[in-house]
């Protein structure tokens, strides 16, 4: 790479379309033009109007779950870094409509043929049809706002170490909103977190994104959950693995909410997918050593396995069952795509792992080439940029246009703004924000770890919706709500429930 | 056995052998101490005096343990298990009771009470009648919290209501706040509610600590066996003290939920579980009022650490324990009067 | 047939788990009665030797030998500097212990990042029938079997162990006879810190290497000590772990591993309430009676 670093001031200037290397250096400038910015201006400015936009953040840079807080953390100062430096991501409300109304990205068939044989893969990064699309993947998503910062005033980033203590993420949460007085609040990894902190969100009416992949079923006025949920990954991966491997499937789960709840999902589409769930394994978060679990997926023979495990302690069965020779393929919502095990783990613990994922670092289409060039040119000592902090990334842009389209970052109405229905070009693909559920329609991808623990993707799915709070009749528009829906309140479900074990 | 005339037991409390802080300056610090934190909200916002209320609310768990360690010599690490029965018990009855929160409010203080003294009551027996070596209560104890946090753990699915309240898991249970008639407890009034609370507590285990039974309470720890030969029952004495300092962790239990509004099975973690003891540690286990200073203190010195992204907030009370342990065994504030009655009579000898 | 021995094989894995994540703790325990809140992160620092070691090219025995000694000499050091100021008084050793676990877990944070190179289990697998077994979890049963043979050696057949056991039983008439009870102090705690580390070695391929690995060791361990209780140390030890596997293999291989946790605990409290003093007491108690009669 040629070592020409123009002065930050020009590259900040230069156009949308700027070169891959210069636009590189843009970021590598960014931090130094606003330094140089905020010292070239006299104090004259300094008026309470002038006052940085406030974005609370609070995620665990430390403890347990720091793998994930600090790629997010990361992934944020990202975004900040760059809505300063006068960039946004492209997109706009297109109202209430569906996927492709804005006419940036139109829909693909699915690439798998029904033999599965003929695999249009497209893990060589491939060349989608230009027709019927306006912008393609290799377009650039990146573009200038017209303005440094938000509303002509500097954004600021206030972050907090949760430190994976709940109790403590109640104490911060209550700081950012009645201390700190931020405009948008950006939190939580485990749902754990996310209900800690959502009563004190509810009681101050407090503008909050939720950018982790979860359960679902949050139903909250305030509450913007961006990342993918159940009926997004848990369909399409079963159907894939069933047609692949086969309709036996054995579920292993983490003994909580996030295992509980997925587990049910899988349980209850088995029969509308060909599959049958036989057996069922919940190990609580505790458990680290796995012999029983694995002696017990040998005797019920599965097709494929179903791994749902969660924390440092349980990912440890990936190792263990490789060594103990189960070398069944494995399907996830979860894993690779947040804690990077297969950068973690020795191949071949993660070998022939599936999962559904809405993003990973692997991508390989151009307009996310880019992004992880920009993320590691500002971090590049980081391991992994994963799917939440990809979530995380575009949710902060996401906040910016929409408050850039208010006029304000009055929280009532940067809210209402929200709900006009937005698409965003993200990295992964364009994500579509429901008015109604507050939830995120995704470009799902399948991602497939071979045995050296590559990453290829054998199948997309350009937009699948969150459809399940619709279902529920969900529309906080209309009828606001502060509850989290579980499948039991859904009489689908319970058809299910007492499927044999 | 001998009955000597009794003191009156408020003047024992303020005059006692047994604490810090029985002559007259003692008893002009605490009143300063206390008219500071009458008139604090004065000067603070509603989020600092919660921020404050939350560094108070612990005080009753420390000074419980204080009671049964520095007074009684029996180390529990599990104290934390009873303020988790008692917040879980109080959000199940509080939150089943909406529609009459004030009922629920009381029904629910004294049922989560009772449920922490209750688990207290039986698995003391077990402990303490079966006479078991006294390193073996703190790991029983520990135990004891770890087991309740992997049980709470499990209690994701719907099989686990109790009535409409979902235990939750590892999500965690959300909680009414606590409400006579249309008084909500929150702010100013929560934090005044607390400053009673704390008050309550300290005043009525010094008149405890003062009392017989206090004395044969630390007889007992001085030497279990003369007591049991005076005629003490040294295992019922024990069981006392174990359940008085298991309902005091249930009300700071109860002040946390109410406070929080919410309760997770991590409040009996191991993290959690070692914090009453190191409070008590450093403040120096057999002084009340050394407890419920450095408890306070060292919960704020966490939170403003951690608050402000500070990543060596562990190691900072890692080494301060140690240091404690080391250099005052019996505590910091002990330890420091020691050293200024020592600086003063050397001044006097000059 | 395949079902027995596979019952067997996760019987052995169970035991053998146990005794890893218990051993150092028991011997601090058994032989100076402080009881040891850092032994999990001593495992973990055990566990991280390993790793850099076998990432500097060691072969993985030698890493694990490596990594034993340096827990060994560490524990040393933490003795001399921290631990024999508390002999005689076990609560205040408790406290200090757990503020050095503090430490040296969010230190090994802050110092090392919140991940180490992970070490590939060695060996192949076993087929019989349906089920497949790690060949690396037999070498571990393996190696507690001469783990315990090695320290029952140690402690009846050696000079230094009839002056630990002599110190164990009596410190006071021990110091009198001449033995040099601080020293037999001094190494006995270097020798559980060196076992904590063996033990973090051989159990961090099966785990992820990170700072707060040790807490996944600090129930099971304590679990086993309290039910092997402190009167025989190998006794207690070989009797409360195969007890307790002995109950939570088959409920956790019918059940699933919830009610084989749940299982565990409930064993242990029960235990604890018919024993108070431990498995190990139970031979004691035949002794004594044998004695009498």
């Amino acid at each position: 790479m040629t070592d020409q670093t123009p002065p930050p001031e020009t590259s900040v200037d230069g156009t949308a379309k700027a070169s891959g290397p210069s636009r590189r250096t843009v970021l590598a400038g960014t931090a130094a033009a606003v330094g140089a910015a905020v010292l070239a201006r006299p104090a004259i400015v300094r008026a309470a109007s002038s006052d940085p936009v406030k974005i609370g953040f609070i995620e665990d840079q430390s403890g347990n779950l720091s793998i994930y807080g600090i790629q997010k953390l990361h992934a944020a100062q990202l975004a900040v870094a760059e809505i300063n430096a006068g960039y946004t991501l492209a997109g706009g409300p297109v109202g209430p409509g569906v996927f492709g109304s804005n006419g940036l990205y139109a829909p693909k068939p699915e690439t798998l043929k029904t033999d599965g044989a003929a695999l249009d893969v497209v893990n060589d990064g491939g060349a989608p049809s230009k027709k019927a699309t306006v912008v393609s993947d290799d377009d650039e998503i990146l573009i200038k706002s017209g303005e440094n910062g938000l509303l002509g005033r500097k954004v600021d980033l206030v972050s907090a170490d949760g430190q994976s203590n709940n109790q403590l993420w109640q104490r911060l949460a209550r700081r950012m909103i009645q201390q700190d007085k931020v405009d948008v609040l950006v939190a939580g990894f485990a749902s754990a977190e996310r209900e800690a902190i959502r009563p004190i969100v509810d009681q101050h009416k407090q503008l909050y994104f939720y950018t982790n992949q979860y359960e679902g079923g949050v139903a909250d006025t305030n509450t913007f959950c961006t990342g993918a949920v159940c009926e997004q990954q848990v369909i399409p991966v079963m159907k894939y693995m069933v047609e692949k491997f086969g309709p036996k499937v054995f579920t292993i789960a983490a003994n909580y909410n996030f295992g509980q709840l997925t587990a049910s999902w899988v349980r209850s589409f088995a029969p509308v997918l060909g599959a049958e769930v036989i057996g069922e394994e919940f190990p609580p978060l505790e458990v680290s050593e796995f012999s029983s679990v694995i002696a017990r997926v040998q005797a019920a023979k599965p097709d494929w396995v179903m791994t749902l495990l969660v924390g440092q302690n349980q990912s440890n069965y990936y190792p263990q069952a490789a060594a103990s020779g189960l070398h069944l393929p494995m399907a996830s919502t979860i894993n690779m795509a947040q804690g990077y095990e297969h950068k973690r783990f020795k191949a071949p613990a993660m070998a022939n792992m599936h999962n559904a994922v809405n993003y990973m670092q692997e991508i390989p289409t151009k307009r996310n080439q880019d992004f992880v060039a920009r993320f590691y040119k500002m971090f590049p000592q980081d391991p992994y940029l994963g799917q939440m902090a990809q979530n995380t990334y575009f949710s902060v842009h996401l906040y910016a246009m929409a408050a850039r389209l208010a006029g304000t970052t009055d929280q009532e109405k940067v809210r209402r703004t929200l709900e006009a229905g937005w698409t965003v070009e993200a990295p992964e693909g364009s994500v579509f924000l429901d008015p109604g559920t507050h939830a995120c329609s995704h470009y799902i991808r399948l991602a497939v770890a071979d045995q050296q623990q590559n990453i290829s993707f054998e199948r997309e799915w350009p937009s699948i919706s969150p459809w399940w709070l619709t279902r529920m009749g969900v529309n906080l528009i209309g009828k606001p709500e502060h509850k989290q829906y579980t499948p039991d309140d859904d009489p689908f479900f319970k058809m299910f429930a007492a499927k044999k074990k | 056995m001998p009955q000597k005339r009794r003191p009156n037991p408020l003047r024992a409390a303020f005059t006692g052998p047994h604490d810090i802080g029985r002559t007259p300056p003692g008893w002009a610090l605490m009143g300063l101490i206390l008219l500071g934190f009458l008139l604090y909200p004065a000067t603070a916002s509603a989020f600092s005096a919660t921020n404050v209320a939350y560094y108070l609310l612990n005080i009753p768990m420390a000074l419980g343990l204080s009671l049964l360690w520095g007074y009684g010599g029996i180390l529990s690490f599990g104290q934390v298990a009873f303020f988790a029965v008692a917040g879980y018990v109080y959000g199940v009855v509080a939150g089943n009771m909406t529609a009459d929160p004030t009922l629920g409010s009381i029904l629910g203080i004294l049922a989560g009470l009772g449920a922490a003294g209750l688990l207290a009551l039986i698995f003391g027996y077990f402990i303490f009648y079966a006479r078991v070596a006294a390193w073996i209560v703190p790991i029983l104890t520990l135990v004891l919290a770890l087991l309740l946090s992997t049980f709470l753990g499990l209690t994701a699915g719907s099989a686990w209501k109790v009535g409409d309240v979902a235990l939750g898991g590892y999500n965690g249970m959300n909680i009414p706040s606590l409400q006579i008639g249309n008084f909500i407890f929150q702010d100013y009034a929560f934090y005044y509610l607390t400053v009673a609370t704390v008050v309550l507590c300290f005043i009525g285990l010094r008149i405890r600590v003062n009392s017989h039974r206090g004395q044969v309470l630390i007889a007992l720890r001085e030497d279990p066996l003369r007591t049991e030969l005076l005629g003490y029952d040294v295992r019922l004495e024990q069981l006392v003290a174990f359940v008085i300092a298991a309902v005091l962790s249930g009300i700071s239990g109860l002040l946390y939920v109410t406070w929080g509004n919410y309760i997770t099975p991590s409040v009996t973690s191991l993290a959690q579980a070692s914090l009453p003891v190191i409070w008590v540690a450093v403040g120096g286990r057999d002084s009340l009022f050394a407890v419920m200073i450095l408890t306070f203190l060292l919960n704020q010195l966490t939170y403003v650490l951690s608050s402000a992204g500070n990543q060596y907030a562990l190691i900072i009370t890692g080494v301060l324990l140690v240091a404690v342990m080391l250099f005052a065994p019996e505590g910091l504030i002990p330890r420091l009067i020691e050293l200024g009655r020592k600086a003063l009579r050397l001044k006097e000898a000059t | 047939m395949a079902e027995i021995v596979s019952l067997l094989y996760q019987f052995g894995t169970n035991a053998a788990f146990l005794l890893l994540a218990a051993l150092g703790l028991i011997v601090i325990l058994g032989m100076m009665n402080i009881i040891n809140l850092a032994h999990g992160e001593f495992m973990m620092l055990g566990a991280y030797a390993a790793s850099a070691a076998v990432h500097r090219g060691l072969p993985f025995p030698l890493a694990v030998l490596l990594s034993a000694v340096a827990v060994g000499v560490f524990g040393i050091v933490l003795e001399r500097l921290v631990v024999r100021h508390f002999y005689g008084r076990e609560l205040g050793a408790l406290v200090v212990t757990w503020g050095i676990s503090l430490i040296l877990s969010q230190g090994t944070l802050i110092a090392f990042g919140p991940f180490m190179a992970p070490i590939a289990i060695p060996g192949g697998a076993l087929t019989v029938g349906v089920y497949s077994f790690s060949t690396y979890w037999l070498f571990l049963m393996a190696i507690c079997v001469v783990l315990l043979a090695g320290l029952g050696w140690l402690y009846k057949a050696t000079e230094f162990g009839l002056q630990a056991r002599a110190t164990m039983q009596n410190a006071a008439m021990a110091r009198a006879l001449g033995i040099r009870v601080e020293r037999v102090y001094m190494i006995t705690f270097g020798l559980g810190s060196a076992l904590a580390g063996l033990s973090g070695a051989l159990l961090a391929p099966t785990t992820s290497i990170a700072p707060f690995m040790g807490q996944q060791f600090v129930a099971p361990a304590f679990i086993t000590v309290v039910v092997g209780g402190g009167a025989s140390v190998i006794g207690g030890a070989i009797g409360s772990s195969s007890l307790l596997s002995l109950v939570e293999t088959p409920v956790s291989f019918l059940m699933g591993s919830f009610w084989g946790s749940i299982a565990l605990l409930v064993t242990a409290l029960v235990l604890i309430r018919i024993l108070p003093n431990g498995v190990s007491s139970l031979r004691l108690r035949r002794r004594t009676r044998g004695a009498r009669g």
